[in-house]
């Protein structure tokens, strides 16, 4: 059976090199069966993709989508530079 | 006598805009105008670097009523289109810098601003050099030719207060939070270095989103790493303190 740190990696790496997702900042670890997923992302709808695209890079494990999506919020309060 | 007034620069990078938040993150800015003088974007405007991608972009900057000054970032070079993408966010009024200057005038102040991409290397005393391979020497002289660019640029501008914007980091400082075992993707020292030498008021990056906002650099030019899921907002907001600009006959020469 393949190590789990190698198929952590490629699904880390399958998250950012494909087409429908490119991000590079996702946490992935693997615990025996389950994938977990950890992370923020700016939108529900990429949520949703690198969960499908670890999904089938790794078909055999169930997959834990437990990535943040973070609105960004109004700007906040200035910083003066002296 | 000169009295002080702000020069004030919105900042963020990695906006990384798709098609399904389009609209979204134009509705941020409105009143940024009363906020700020001048929109500084530190690259990764998209997420594949996508023609669709830089004309949404552009779609979403167009026609703000204060400056905007932008790099790209490397996912804007994915899909080796930057050029293609910088065309589009010119034509939407954006000025785009690639490893040059622009100097803007901003109420009595003219604000230079010098940057690009940037590129990785790591930082003084676990970096790359050129040294061995032909691709370790590539990738190492691709910073270096970028710094010095910046240093010339920063010599030759006149400008009443200097910001270099880049999307790589200069200092590891700002990258608190990444993993070390990627610093060396995240950016280079040798982009400080040319900063402190030619001098600077501010440096702003993006490109590590999991990085800390404040640091600086070795010769002490404040560093703020603008990421947006490091701000959490939809840009900060930095204030340069000016001395009322003198007329140019008080000018030494
Ligand atoms: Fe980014
Ligand atoms: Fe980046």
């Amino acid at each position: 059976m393949e190590a789990p740190q190698y198929v952590a990696a490629r699904v880390q790496q399958a998250l950012a090199e494909d087409g429908r997702t490119h991000e590079l900042g996702i946490r992935v670890d693997i615990r025996g069966d389950q994938l977990f997923l950890r992370g923020q992302v700016s939108g529900s709808e990429q949520r949703e993709r690198l969960g499908q695209v670890a999904h089938e890079t790794a078909p055999e494990l169930h997959v834990h989508n437990e990535i943040n999506v973070v609105e960004a919020t109004e700007p906040g309060e200035d910083e003066h530079l002296d | 006598m000169s009295t002080l007034t702000d020069l004030r620069i919105a900042a963020v990078g990695d906006i990384h805009l798709g098609e399904d938040v389009r609209g979204q993150y134009r509705k941020k800015l409105v009143g940024i105008e009363e906020r700020a003088d001048v929109f500084m974007l530190a690259g990764d405007l998209t997420r594949h670097g996508t023609l669709e991608e830089g004309k949404l972009v552009a779609d979403e900057l167009r026609g703000l009523p204060i400056p905007v000054v932008t790099v790209l970032g490397n996912h804007d070079y994915h899909s080796d289109l930057e050029h293609e993408i910088a065309d589009e966010l010119r034509d939407a009024g954006v000025i785009v810098l690639n490893d040059d200057g622009v100097v803007i005038q901003c109420g009595e102040h003219k604000l230079g601003v010098v940057g690009g991409k940037g590129f990785g290397g790591g930082f003084a005393g676990k970096c790359a050099s050129e040294f061995g391979e032909r691709e370790i020497k590539n990738f190492v002289s691709h910073t270096r030719g970028i710094a010095e660019s910046w240093k010339m640029a920063l010599k030759e501008m006149e400008a009443d207060q200097r910001v270099v914007l880049s999307h790589y980091s200069p200092i590891k400082e700002t990258l608190e939070g990444e993993p070390h075992e990627i610093y060396p993707f995240l950016g280079s020292y040798l982009l400080a270095e040319a900063v402190d030498t030619a001098g600077a008021d501010l440096i702003l990056h993006g490109h590590a989103h999991k990085g800390s906002e404040k640091g600086m650099t070795p010769g002490g030019i404040r560093v703020r790493n603008v990421a947006l899921p490091v701000l959490g907002r939809a840009y900060a907001v930095y204030c340069l303190t000016c001395a009322e600009s003198p007329s140019h006959d008080e000018h030494q020469h």
